[in-house]
């Protein structure tokens, strides 16, 4: 009997792997075709289209230098930048005291919070009144109107709770005991055993906030504060609408291209980040979700 | 805690609640104190000169006054914080004698201070000219939206505010849906600009966005503006259909400026594969088909392999698209809607030609005279594709074809190469259209709180200096540094610096407007921004010939498609009406008498009577069929 167990074990680990092994090409496939498309020169393109082999000899990068190129990205990035720190900075500054404030089971209303964050976790408002209130707040033209209607996620709000919850009370009511109130207690005792899920749900607000787009389109109206997807966006309408533009300033490279080079050069920073950060996803979001 | 505590805890907040809310309406009054006292003291510098201050004395007693009534509010309402429960009605009434008194002290105090001023103006014989800038805010696309708005210290802002009395806030918003989202947004809290470019997904919605605007009561009506704008009325808006399509009720609520360039697409045949094949141009349908098969079959490229098509397309549009259009034109239904036989307007389906039509479509697929690819690609890929020389027929946008930037790649691959237009193939009837155009154009907006703040006639005067003073500022830049007016009246950069000129980079910025705001297509603007040049072995090529060509090219007035309604069952109609076309050139469907009644009855079933019955009316009511 145990050696027919072993065979399935075995059986059971290769189908595994066939199946992952799939789900991987799967995966790299497309990408790999985005990054040859980025890497193909213009007259290989219009002779033969994307080749899925390129040549090693053939890569150009001359989709990327037109879009760093551009006159405006410095500032698009900086923008990018002090929207995704900015609201990171803002979001887990709110929501790390909301959570632990929460986790407290004793905390009176506790149930009404908790009720009135689901609601608009379930029941969205729409476009309008968020609208109308960041108007009248007077926040058309500034950060804070990309940065804090988002600022409090209720998921993440909800998980780091649980994971709150999951801390020893002990440990609490210890340092209660040496003196310490509440704010010491978050800091000195709470923060430093909840790196992984502050690092996480900081992951995913900074993931949020860059790749933020639709929000500056609506609340900036000041071109000068538009963040890198929006930019990235302005290049590739005009690449193609490029038989109405007469000045084309792409001639050196095709449409694809640079599609798939602002594709990729979005996507990278959070692509640098994600493997520093990633060790701490199992312990930060599944702790989180265990209870006891 | 036990209940009776947590009562209590209740009880606490609520009365802690109300200390709040007392603290808060102080506040109020603070904050109003010191906007008052701000008002006061606006208006010390303005009552210096030696005219008459009594106004402004008066104005100020009256804001004493206001403070010394919100200064007895502050004071009950601190007895109130204290918990005195029966003077807060009482109070509130006061806070509200407070701020009303507050309010006209204010009122009292800007209208005396506008005195003064002009007073001031009158002192120092300045002109008549209103001495503060009014504020016009304008939203608008982009020409090129990468390129960026144009600098805060541009010099044009400069020119507005100092000979047209206007500030001028410049937002350059994003195309198709976002933008729509964004006015629709701004719309529904009652803040669109002052002036702004109307912004769909689609392009033939636009006049109806404009329509559900104004049935919100958020336009303008502009009849009253069209006289203060005589040259701009002779040169962009002079289009009777395009002002009649923005017209309710016997007002005018859009200004139409004129569509980017009409009728600017066209059939396009290899002449050096004609010449290698010994063939002529085609000009009737079956010719077209016979030169179509030549080309598949007897390698026109003469590179020995059997790699090339007749004719290229892709899908764009309803059905099989508008690349195929010239096909259904030369049997009389080119388009959805027969807008050129508007008599018994209705779908072209309905009538007994349309079958004819998919079945000649469904020969050239068939004998595989079309590139095989077309239901599948893409409009980048079929672009690529006639600049991989796959085949020598096809529908091209004339600058997406002979533009310098565009047409480079082909020209590098085969110098030799030369694309000539065709005119419309005639049909077994006798018929031939090119195509259906739409030219829906663009459309500004003036809106009604702009109208209430009497900004109508500054926006007049912006709008006409667009057309005339401004017009080659906006358009091209400045004379002599960024373009020059040779004696015919066409623009140059001969002899400038590259980066000053109007068309580098560079200078993008500068004239974002042209295209929304500025250009009508004079043929000077067109040859501006499509110039001739040579190609590689030396022949020259002048896209303006081409877009001639198809501009005398017999199209089918379709601009009216702008007022047929979307049916709520819209995505459904659309996609059943293209699919069944699509299958029956395929072959997936057999074509025959009774599977296209089954077809038409499938239409119907999907309410396309009440869809035209809709479309006409609509039609009628906008007196655009006689």
């Amino acid at each position: 009997m145990q050696h027919t167990k072993t065979r399935d074990a075995v059986t059971y680990q290769i189908l595994v792997a066939a199946f992952l092994f799939v789900v991987l090409v799967i995966i790299v496939v497309p990408f790999w075709r985005v990054v040859v498309t980025a890497f193909t020169p213009l007259n290989i393109y219009t002779q033969q289209g994307v080749p899925f082999f390129l040549s090693p000899f053939d890569w150009t990068a001359e989709a990327f230098s037109q879009l760093l190129s551009h006159p405006l990205f410095p500032k698009a990035m900086l923008n990018s930048l002090i929207i995704t720190i900015g609201g990171t900075a803002v979001s887990l500054v709110l929501t790390i005291p909301l959570a632990y404030g929460l986790s407290n089971r004793t905390l009176p209303g506790r149930r009404l919070i908790l009720l009135f964050m689901l609601f608009t976790f379930l029941f969205q408002t729409g476009l309008v009144p968020v609208y109308l209130l960041v108007t009248g707040l007077k926040l058309t033209d500034n950060f804070l109107a990309i940065i804090l209607p988002p600022a409090v996620s209720v998921y993440n709000t909800l998980v780091m709770m649980s994971f709150f919850e999951g801390i020893p009370q002990e440990l609490k009511e210890a340092a209660r005991l040496d003196g310490a109130n509440e704010l010491k207690v978050l800091l000195y005792v709470i923060l430093p055993l909840s790196k992984p899920i502050v690092l996480t749900i900081g992951l995913f607000y900074a993931v949020y906030f860059w790749n933020e787009f639709f929000t500056p389109i609506l609340y900036l109206n000041d071109n000068d504060l538009m963040p890198l997807p929006v930019l990235l966006r302005n290049i590739l309408i005009s690449a193609s609408f490029n038989e109405y533009v007469e000045f084309n300033a792409f001639s050196s490279t095709s449409i694809e291209s640079l599609k798939a080079a602002g594709v990729l050069l979005t996507m990278l920073p959070m692509l640098v980040v994600y493997p520093w950060i990633q060790r701490y996803f199992t312990k930060g979001t599944l702790l989180g979700g265990v209870k006891e | 805690m036990n209940s009776r505590e947590i009562k209590m805890s209740t009880q606490n907040s609520i009365k802690g609640e109300r200390k709040l809310k007392s603290k808060k309406t102080i506040w109020f009054v603070v904050v109003g104190l010191m906007l008052s006292a701000l008002v006061a003291a606006a208006c010390g510098p303005a009552a210096l000169p030696a005219v008459d201050t009594g106004e402004v004395e008066a104005a100020r007693e009256a804001a004493a006054n206001a403070q010394a009534t919100a200064d007895a509010a502050v004071a009950a309402l601190e007895a109130a914080a204290e918990g005195d429960q029966e003077a807060r009605a009482e109070l509130e009434a006061q806070l509200a004698e407070a701020q009303a008194a507050l309010e006209t002290a204010k009122a009292e105090a800007e209208a005396a201070k506008a005195e003064a001023e002009a007073a001031m103006a009158e002192a120092e014989g300045m002109s008549a000219a209103p001495a503060e800038p009014i504020d016009i805010t304008l939203w608008s696309l982009a020409t090129v939206t990468e390129a960026g708005p144009p600098p805060d210290d541009w010099v044009a802002y400069d020119i507005i505010r100092d000979e047209l009395g206007i500030n001028l806030k410049y937002v350059i918003i994003p195309p198709g849906g976002d933008g729509e989202t964004k006015l629709n947004a701004s719309a529904a809290s009652n803040s669109l600009p002052d002036l702004f470019q109307l912004v769909t997904a689609n392009r033939t919605e636009l006049r109806n966005s404009l329509f559900r605007f104004y049935e919100l009561g958020l336009l303008a009506p502009v009849d009253d503006l069209m006289p203060l704008m005589p040259e701009r009325v002779k040169t962009h808006y002079n289009d009777p259909l395009l002002i009649d399509l923005v017209t309710f009720d016997g007002h005018q609520y859009g200004l139409p400026e004129p569509p980017a360039i009409p009728k600017r697409e066209g059939l396009v045949i290899r002449k050096d594969w004609l010449d290698k094949l010994g063939l002529e141009a085609p000009t009737t349908l079956d010719e077209l088909f016979e030169v179509a098969k030549a080309f598949t079959e007897q390698d026109p490229d003469g590179n020995g392999q059997n790699d090339t098509y007749g004719i290229g397309a892709f899908i764009e549009g309803p059905g099989v698209g508008r690349r195929f259009n010239y096909m259904f034109g030369a049997y009389g239904v080119p388009g959805v809607w027969n807008f050129n036989a508007p008599e018994n307007f209705g779908l072209n389906v309905r009538n007994a030609q349309f079958p004819e039509a998919v079945a000649f479509l469904k020969k050239v697929v068939d004998e595989k005279v079309v590139d095989p690819d077309w239901p599948t690609l893409n409009k980048d890929e079929f672009r690529a594709r006639w600049k991989q020389g796959r085949f020598g027929i096809m529908w091209e946008d004339f600058a997406a074809l002979t533009n310098k930037s565009n047409y480079t790649p082909f020209d590098e691959n085969f110098p030799e190469a030369e694309w000539i237009p065709l005119p419309a193939p005639t049909g077994p009837n006798g018929d031939a259209f090119y195509d259906v155009y739409v030219g829906t154009g663009q459309i500004f907006a003036m809106s009604q709180r702009a109208a209430d703040e009497g900004k109508g006639e500054a926006i007049a005067r912006l709008l006409e200096w667009m057309a005339t003073d401004g017009y080659y500022l906006l358009g091209f830049g400045d004379e002599g540094v960024n373009f020059i007016l040779t004696e015919d009246g066409n623009i140059s950069v001969e002899g400038l610096d590259p980066a000053e000129a109007y068309n580098s980079p560079e200078r993008q910025p500068y004239t974002q407007m042209r295209n929304q705001l500025i250009f009508y297509n004079t043929p000077a603007e067109i040859n501006a921004r499509y110039p001739t040049y040579e190609t590689i072995n030396g022949r020259t090529m002048e896209p303006m010939n081409f877009l001639g060509f198809f501009q005398e090219q017999p199209w089918v007035d379709g601009r009216a498609v702008q007022v047929i309604p979307a049916p709520d069952n819209a995505a459904d109609f659309d996609r059943f009406y293209s699919e069944g076309i699509i299958q029956f050139v395929l072959g997936q469907k057999e074509l025959n008498d009774d599977t296209w009644a089954e077809y038409l009855a499938g239409l119907d079933s999907l309410g396309a009577q009440e869809y035209e019955a809709a479309a006409k009316q609509a039609m009628e009511e906008a007196g655009l069929l006689k």
